[in-house]
């Protein structure tokens, strides 16, 4: 992507100037988009994101700076002005000697978009707005959107590393807007992969569709929930967008070297109950979170973050991993060249337990069955969290009752854990973005159903 | 390639390949953000962002396409994309502006200070370490400056189209954000406050640093109180945040693809009767302003709600000719995507109470400083449900700082409920002047 002579220079560059770590990450990513609302494909779109990012590391601090120029001249101008506005002291160092790494695809892409042609995208759109508008009179309105991506990264440091990969996302997004008289409601699915068009191919169209309108049609007939505290049934899937915003983002080093997280010096100790294990794996083939290596060149892994209740690891990257003392775990990761990396989340799941889904409901005399999740929000320092329910249903007298709209849930994600007292076996995993430092990346949350004994819903 | 040439080339290729209709947008953007810890460096992120934006229009048919790398092959290839993409689409009522209308010289906006030009690395660095000092002085229960970062940036945005459309607007901005955790007896709190500006002012770093500091301190010991019905004031930073969630209902492709709840509603009264809300793109100084909209369609004032009735929707050329109108002037357009309905300025008269004099209206209330997310918010029912953190209010003064707790209501409600307006919008750089407000009708759950 980059002709070795100019990464030499730059990388030269940069250890000359004092820095103790230098590195080159250039990208090239090709998208397309197309979107269908209103019965009509009223958007398609691709094109192309190019840059170069330098990054050199004094001790602590970190300068990062990108272009969308690949001219020697501009990156080597680049490093030079980081470099000199940070006045060292230190002595030049010299790089290492380059180490080519051939990465083995771990994440195969069968069919590649570039064979599919975009009349086959449109007859797919199109097929999947019919079957969401069939589910039901109550739907209104369908939106469905494909978008594909392939990153090619690479990297180089000072080090000697010299690495590239190719990346190849694919992911539908499908909205329904039902309406029974009370206003409408949404629901929407968005399930991606990290893959080739095979992903679309395989997909379970009428599934997709009944789910999504199913999920619309049964909120337009809800009523709102009276809100207080109360025990509740998280269903699978994406409920585990709570762990990963609660506790999966206090779990970074970018949170933890800073003390500003719940969990700062707390590895070994018990932070759930012992039914509880919890695990970030960046090796799941295909999955949308997944990665052959992550955006410092380092291979993904597992990382145990709770083992049967006892907090094992952090996320680290490598200004993390040095700042916290813990080892880098393949997580440093950043949306494009125009971000310096992070520690971040790859697929995150709570691991399946012992109980059932009616063990579970039958435990609760009132409460609330939040089926799917919505979006939400944490603050890492506090761990105090807010997340929508999408779809939620009332449970009384251990038995699921009437669907429920206007809930949310809010609490802090250190106190909610130790009250996960049942874990389902149904694991299922989710696709989505996840916002933060570093910018949007893939990420998968997931986990079984499980039960809180108590959490604060807010309604009406 | 200079920015110009590339608009140049791919008009140019519209012109070879006889595409009569063709816009093009390009952005370019550079910044310089600091972020400090413990009292030195700990970030320095420099960049700059540069993207090319084109739209084919065939028959109806947009096409869209875009690249970050400019150079002939790549427009080239961008440009035969759009063409190619514009072939898949259901016809629109999309028609290019024919003429390129006559605008003043953007600059009269005072969008761009070119004093801002000449600040640099050291003055930024200074400015977020006096920040991080300023927060730890403010209150010897910060644990913690989670974020003390300063930042400068500008940008240019071109506008350029077949039918002679040439329009560039340049802006710049300075700006600061600071995070704390504070401790005490075992609980925890963030504050956190923030700067934009126009103007280069060094004495705002010990201000905002002491108000972050100050706005969690201020919450150190929050709970819960009892649910059930309260009015509320919302302050001129959430006011605005909120309301902000549910402005996408007054965009006219909104109401026409039903996901709006105005649909059909105009000239009813949908707000209080003294409820006026405009957009305006003319303002000096503020961040949405232009006398262009993305498509070329000249902008101008224009009131959403008048008096309490609701008077019009926001238009971009597609959804305007859907119902046989003019646009409005709100296409917006990043270079990456297509056309979207974008407000510019939208501006609610102030009313006549400060802050504490609104809280001092009813008897009890809740003055919410902090919202929690957006998520419980469904822009299209309108429905509100989200976290809040604030203030117990009693005959004006607080008597408890309040967390763990929900409000639950609904925008088209809320519009009707509005009993009273502050005197002031929040200072920094926005395209929302909304003042705080004193809302009835809420239900608090904690």
């Amino acid at each position: 992507m980059l002709p070795e002579a100019t990464v030499h220079d730059i990388l030269t560059l940069g250890k000359s100037r004092g820095a103790d770590f230098v590195e080159v990450y250039a990208e090239e990513s090709h998208a397309a988009t197309l979107e269908l609302t209103d019965r009509k494909i009223d958007t398609v779109n691709s094109g192309v994101s190019f840059g170069v990012g330098v990054r050199l590391i004094f001790g602590d601090e970190a300068y990062y700076s990108y272009s969308s120029d690949p001219e020697r001249d501009t990156l080597l101008a680049l490093t030079d002005n980081m470099a000199a506005s940070r006045a060292t002291g230190a002595a030049p160092g010299t790089i290492s000697p380059f180490r080519v790494e051939t990465l083995q695809n771990r994440h195969p892409v069968r069919e590649f978009p570039g064979g599919v042609s975009k009349e086959e995208r449109v007859i797919l759109l199109r097929r999947l707005d019919e079957l969401t508008r069939n589910q039901g009179e109550g739907v209104r309105q369908v939106s469905g959107r494909l978008s594909e991506k392939e990153r090619k990264i690479f990297i180089a440091n000072s080090e000697g590393l010299w690495v590239e990969d190719s990346r190849q996302y694919a992911r539908v997004a499908l909205a329904a807007i039902a309406e029974k008289g009370d206003g409408p409601q949404v629901a929407s699915e968005s399930p991606g992969a990290l893959g080739g068009y095979e992903f679309f191919r395989e997909l379970d169209l009428d599934r997709l569709a009944e789910d999504t309108a199913a999920s619309a049609l049964r909120m337009a007939d809800a009523g709102y929930i009276q809100g207080g505290v109360m025990p509740v049934v998280l269903g699978s899937g994406f409920g585990g967008v709570i762990f990963h915003e609660a506790c999966g983002h206090p779990l970074e080093t970018e949170s933890v070297r800073k003390k500003a997280s719940p969990f700062a010096g707390k590895l070994g100790q018990p932070v759930a109950q012992s039914i509880l294990t919890a695990i970030d794996d960046g090796t799941l083939v295909n999955h949308w979170g997944s990665l052959n290596i992550d955006d410092e060149g380092m291979p993904a892994m597992r990382t145990v973050l709770i083992e049967n209740g006892i907090l094992k690891n952090y996320l680290s990257d490598r200004i993390g991993a040095a700042q916290v003392g813990v080892p880098r775990t393949g997580s440093g990761r950043r949306e494009s060249y125009k971000y310096a990396p992070a520690s971040r989340m790859r697929n995150t799941y709570i691991a399946p337990g012992p109980h059932t889904m009616e063990d579970m409901i039958a435990s609760i005399d009132s409460g609330l069955y939040a089926r799917k999740m919505g979006g939400g929000s944490v603050d890492p320092a506090t761990g105090e969290f807010n997340f929508a329910v999408q779809e939620g249903y009332a449970i009384r007298k251990g038995k699921i009752a009437e669907p429920v709209r206007g809930a949310t849930l809010i609490g802090k994600g250190f106190e909610v854990l130790p009250l996960i007292s049942m874990i389902g076996s149904d694991l299922h995993l989710s696709a989505g973005m996840c916002g933060s430092v570093s910018g949007l990346v893939p990420t998968t949350v997931g986990q079984p159903s499980l039960k809180i004994d108590r959490i604060l819903v807010g309604g009406r | 390639m200079d920015p110009l040439q590339a608009i140049e080339q791919a008009l140019s290729l519209a012109r070879e390949h006889r595409e009569r209709h063709v816009d093009v947008v390009l952005s370019r953007s550079e910044s310089l953000g600091i972020r400090v810890c413990e009292g030195k460096v700990e970030r320095v992120e420099q960049s700059t962002d540069l993207g090319l934006g084109l739209r084919v229009v065939q028959e109806g048919r947009t096409g869209l396409s875009f690249t970050e790398r400019l150079t002939a092959d790549t427009i080239e290839k961008a440009f035969l994309e759009a063409r190619a993409n514009a072939a898949l689409l259901d016809p629109t009522e999309v028609v290019m502006n024919e003429t390129a209308p006559g605008v003043p010289d953007p600059e009269v906006l005072e969008l761009y200070n070119p004093a801002l030009e000449s600040l640099t690395a050291e003055d930024l660095t200074r400015f977020a370490l006096e920040m991080e000092a300023e927060a730890r002085r403010a209150d010897h229960r910060v644990s913690t400056v989670t974020h003390s970062v300063a930042r400068t940036g500008r940008n240019t945005y071109i506008t350029a189209s077949t039918h002679g459309v040439r329009y560039t607007q340049r802006s710049n901005s300075v700006g600061a954000g600071c995070g704390v955790l504070l401790e005490s007896h075992g609980n925890r709190k963030s504050g956190s406050y923030g700067w934009s500006a126009r103007v280069w002012d060094p004495a705002q770093a010990a201000l905002v640093g002491r108000e972050a500091a100050q706005r969690g301190g201020k919450l150190l010991g929050a709970k819960p109180i009892p649910g059930g019905k309260l009015p509320i004031v919302l302050d001129e930073f959430t006011a605005p945040a909120l309301l902000s969630m549910y402005l996408g209902n007054f965009h006219a492709e909104a109401v026409q693809k039903g996901r709006s709840r105005l649909k059909g509603r105009l000239g009813e009264l949908i707000a209080s009767e003294d409820f006026t809300l405009t957009d305006d793109p003319h303002r000096v100084g503020a961040p949405g302003s232009r006398f262009l909209d993305a498509e070329g369609t000249p902008t101008r004032a224009l009131n959403l709600i008048e008096n309490g009735a609701l008077t019009s929707f926001l238009y971009h050329i597609e959804s305007a000719r859907k119902e046989n109108r003019a646009s409005t002037g709100h296409a917006g357009r990043g270079y990456g995507g297509g056309i979207g309905t974008h407000s510019h300025n939208l501006v609610l008269p102030t009313g006549n109470h400060d802050l504490e004099a609104l809280c001092a209206l009813p008897e009890r209330c809740l003055l919410v400083t902090e919202l929690e997310g957006g998520s419980g918010c469904n822009p299209i029912s309108g429905d509100i449900s989200i976290g809040v953190q604030g203030f117990l209010m009693e005959n004006g003064r607080s008597v408890q700082p309040v967390d763990s707790v929900t409000i639950a209501g609904n925008f088209y409600a809320l519009l009707k409920s509005i009993r009273a307006r502050g005197d002031r919008y929040q200072p920094h750089l926005s395209s929302r002047f909304i003042p705080a407000l004193l809302v009835d009708g809420f239900t608090i759950s904690g």
